[in-house]
């Protein structure tokens, strides 16, 4: 990222308000219930960012959505199908205040969606969307994103990449929509001085040292590519893994999908594409009830391999991106932390 | 419930559900906690990561009884003869805690004279559980600075249920494993919100708070307040109401005189003026959020009471069965359609707020039971779910500082809270019972109602899935639950299925003397020889056609743990398909 500017603290709600004009506000808010969510902020001046905590959701939220509604069917007398998509539309998004775990993750999204694939919606919302990234000057509680090569600073792929620095943020501009936001209300940035990007530096390494965990994904994604997990991993993890899939859901990288009909009446339904995952037995099970993967004994075997292994072979990196949240919520101990945690034992 | 009610005082989880991660040895008994409470099962877990010994009283190998490290494969329906041998053998180890016995409990005298009577060679006969597991589990208990014991339907759900729960309560006194964090005796509740309805009076002989009708000062309290004294004798019991007569208790004929709803206490019974006779049917029944018709044990039975009904009305979120043969059904808003409080296992009451509108012309259950007044010539005019949750605190004294702005932004607050300045309860029972003493009940093996025969040689569990939730009228609109589980199956164990030349996935019938009804098999170790297990999740397979109404005699909760069948493959000769 080249191009580097100061933008006030005091500066940050006005400018909200002002993009909040042009785009459909995203952002972390803190609910009444004390809960953080990525959501939209309809009224940036009543509303502000909650820019302490980790936002429960991810960007996966809104970009590839948990149910998507693909088409309006109709049921002809001969048992025909006749399909009609629904009318859309995908107003230009604005997300604020992504953090590098989750900008990375879309980033990944981009990889599985918009290749050669009619993946038309994902298109749309994502050719209409813009990423404001904020950088973790200090990790949260289950973080690991320094391990997966994730974070804690964000180097590329945002518009405009956030740090904060106390008074001000310094703003550095990354694809075209940054420059754009820059060139259209320049009154709100001021140029940084050296100093400042020195600062930059220092706070990315203090970060680097503020993680609670030592997590040696390293040691995983090795010994899974030389096939030398220690014996009774997959066991282990599958008596604990109580098949809640909560740890998918909540996956910034996690795509699997499955699609279902929703009868209206006997001749209409809608036809919906809903999240799935892959650690639920029913998800590899066949018609005839056979299943390749033996639920009892490797369940969570695909999950993990896919992040650490398979994709590490075909994109370069792995698709866990340290966000921590399948920590915080698995039940029963089976999450990749885990895994991790086994598999370098 | 009654169980604790007698021996503590108090019939509710006595820990914080995150008490269990703290302690040292946990017992688990009758619960498939990873399936049916996966949010204990995380605290058992992360109590095993830090050292805990876990100890599981079950006859089928579940998936925590795999992870414990002493499973206790009894005999079903012989709880009370296990428990009662692992507490000779805590007292013969010179385990009890005699100090908290002595200062804090009733009526040892009666147990210990019990216990030393008690031959461990009968206990081996009647529970099938060796004699040495018996002990390592005794001394792993007994020995533990902090115990827990968790227990769920599989130890109520007998004929002998209040009794197999007052024995595990004895076993908590007699090693002092209950007045203190992160020890303690912890029925697990099967629904969000059954230990408030329960806290709400939601039972035969109850007003809210546990004040019993028969209480004069307590109506007193209620008519000033409503405007109305209510009956001063106990209500019906649900299976006296689905069934339409009081059940059979396992231990033959009830006289009329133990019969719960001719014991009012000391008020005058049958007496009293204005009580109906407890022999009379019923005519007219209101149904809200349950499903009886494929809940209820002897399903035929309950068909049958049901069209004898003048009238039956059913308020639900989906059509259920029940619904579907209702004469006026009222649509309900569901939990994230309406505000209020749930109080979950752990006595904690939660806010819940309504986060989308109901649909259609479904109202929330507040607006339905006002309406429903109003049209009976008794108006309740509370204009939201805070001003009843008012009027639960000032009648209420366990509520009595729960007020929906102390719930709001928080985790709630566990009962007993007595005032506004009150931080509720993590656990019960700290200084003294809530009966003052507790009190140590001597329990001797009861059999269950029915046993094997030649004509029905396997005995029926019943229980649930993880991927469904009771009679399904939620969890079988799910797409992806439904994949997960969509047929209804029954668990084999091998030895048996050979026998019959079962395979598994193959279409087999089980018959009781009350019914039958079709399964797909599904082999299994998880059951021992000689027992099948399956759900009561699926309508196209009602297993409660084949449950008893046996029941227990204080509780009157149902023996949906055993019954005895008989196991043919389907579409045989006799194959006659309903």
């Amino acid at each position: 990222m080249s191009d580097q500017y100061l933008l006030s603290r005091d500066h940050l709600a006005p400018l909200l308000r002002r993009l909040a004009k042009e785009y459909r506000l995203v952002a972390p808010v803190r609910n009444d219930h004390g809960d953080t969510m990525f959501q939209e902020i309809a009224n940036p001046v009543a509303t502000v960012p909650d820019l302490e905590s980790q936002p429960q959701n991810s960007l996966k939220d809104f970009l590839f959505p948990q149910q998507e509604h693909l088409y309006d069917y109709r049921l002809d007398d001969a048992g025909g199908y006749h399909f009609q998509p629904p009318a859309t539309t995908t107003p230009p998004t604005l997300f604020f205040g992504v953090r590098p775990c989750d900008l990375n993750a879309v980033l990944y999204l981009d990889v599985v969606f918009l290749p050669g694939r009619r993946e038309l919606s994902y298109r749309r919302r994502r050719e209409n969307s813009l990423l404001i990234g904020l950088n973790c000057n200090q990790p949260f509680a289950d973080c690991f994103c320094a391990a997966v090569n994730a974070g804690p600073f964000l180097e590329e792929g945002s518009d405009l990449q956030l740090t904060d620095l106390g008074r001000d943020f310094l703003v550095e501009v990354g694809r075209a929509g940054g420059a754009e936001i820059i060139r259209r209300w320049p009154h709100f940035f001021r140029s940084a001085p050296a100093e400042e990007r020195n600062r930059r530096f220092q706070l990315y390494l203090e970060a680097r040292g503020g993680f609670s965990r030592q997590v040696h994904a390293d040691q995983a994604i090795k010994r899974l590519a030389a096939d030398t997990l220690p014996s009774g991993v997959w066991e282990e993890l599958a008596t604990r893994c109580q098949d809640c899939n909560g740890c998918a859901y909540l996956c910034p990288t996690c795509t699997c999908f499955t699609i279902v009909d929703q009868p209206q009446d006997q001749h209409h339904g809608r036809r919906l594409r809903l999240w799935d995952a892959c650690t639920a037995t029913g998800f590899t099970a066949m018609a005839g009830g056979h299943n390749p993967v033996q639920p009892g004994k490797d369940k969570l075997r695909q999950r993990f391999r896919h992040k650490l292994e398979l994709d590490v072979k075909k994109h370069g990196r792995p698709s866990c991106m340290g966000c921590g949240r399948c920590v915080g919520a698995c039940f029963g101990g089976a999450d990749i932390l885990h895994f991790i945690n086994l598999a370098g034992r | 419930m009654a169980g604790l009610a007698t021996t503590f005082g108090s019939g509710a989880m006595t820990n914080s559900i995150n008490e269990i991660e703290a302690a040292e040895v946990i017992l688990v008994s009758g619960s498939n906690t990873t399936e049916a409470h996966p949010q204990v099962a995380r605290r058992i877990y992360a109590a095993k990561d830090r050292g805990a010994k876990l100890i599981v009283i079950d006859p089928r190998r579940t998936a925590i009884a795999r992870l414990a490290d002493l499973h206790l494969a009894l005999k079903p329906g012989s709880d009370i003869p296990l428990i009662n041998g692992l507490m000779k053998v805590i007292l013969d180890e010179n385990l009890a805690d005699d100090l908290f016995i002595e200062l804090r409990t009733e009526n040892f005298f009666a147990l210990r004279d019990y216990l030393y009577r008690l031959d461990l060679a009968e206990v081996y006969r009647q529970t099938g559980v060796a004699p040495e597991e018996l002990r390592r589990a005794a001394l792993l208990y007994g020995r533990a600075g902090k115990a827990v014991i968790c227990y769920c339907l599989g130890v109520t759900q007998h004929v002998c249920g209040t009794a197999n729960v007052e024995v595990l309560a004895n076993l908590a006194m007699l090693t002092g494993n209950v007045e203190k964090e992160d020890a303690g005796v912890d029925p697990l509740r099967g629904q969000n919100n059954v230990q408030g309805a329960c806290d709400m009076g939601a039972l035969p002989g109850m007003l809210p708070g546990y004040q019993p009708v028969t209480d004069p000062e307590a109506r007193q309290r209620f008519a000033a307040a409503w405007g109305v004294e209510p009956p001063a004798w106990p209500g019906r019991t649900l299976l006296a109401m689905t069934h339409g007569r009081e059940p059979d208790s396992g231990d033959g004929p009830v006289s009329k005189s133990d019969s719960p709803a001719a014991k009012p206490g000391g008020a005058g019974g049958a007496d009293q003026p204005g009580q109906p006779d407890p022999a009379s049917g019923i005519r007219a029944l209101l149904i809200m959020g349950e499903n009886p018709l494929l809940s209820d044990p002897d399903l035929n039975g309950v068909a049958e009471n049901f069209r004898r009904l003048d009238f039956l009305a059913v308020s639900d979120i989906f059509l259920t069965e029940t619904a579907a043969q209702a004469d006026v059904v009222f649509p309900a808003a569901c939990f994230a359609e309406k505000d209020g409080c749930f109080t979950n296992t752990e006595r904690r009451v939660q806010l819940i707020s309504r986060a989308v509108a109901p649909p259609g012309q479904a109202k929330s259950d507040l607006e339905i039971i006002a309406a429903l007044s109003q049209q009976l010539g008794y108006p309740m005019d509370y204009q939201s779910a805070a001003e009843v949750m008012e009027e639960i605190a000032l009648l209420t004294p366990i509520y009595g500082g729960i007020y929906h702005d102390r719930l709001a932004g928080g985790w709630g607050l566990q009962w007993p809270c007595w005032d506004r300045q009150h931080p509720g309860t993590p656990y019960l029972h700290k200084y003294y019972f809530t009966r003052g003493r507790g009190r140590f009940a001597v329990a001797e093996h009861q059999p269950p109602a029915e046993s094997t025969d030649a004509d029905y040689p396997l005995l029926l569990n019943t229980g649930r899935v993880y991927h469904h939730y009771h009679t399904g009228s939620m969890t079988r609109h799910s797409a992806i639950l439904n994949r997960e589980c969509r047929h209804p199956l029954l668990q084999i164990n091998p030895a048996d299925a050979r026998a019959r030349q079962i395979a598994g996935g193959e279409a087999v019938r089980l018959i009781s003397r009350r019914g039958e009804v079709e399964f797909k098999a599904e082999l299994s170790q998880q059951v021992p020889p000689g027992m099948v297990y399956g759900n009561f999740h699926f309508a196209e397979a009602p297993i409660n056609q084949l449950t008893t109404t046996a029941s227990d005699r204080r509780a009157r909760c149902p023996e949906y743990k055993i019954c005895a069948v008989r196991l043919e493959k389907a579409g045989g000769d006799e194959g006659r398909r309903p």
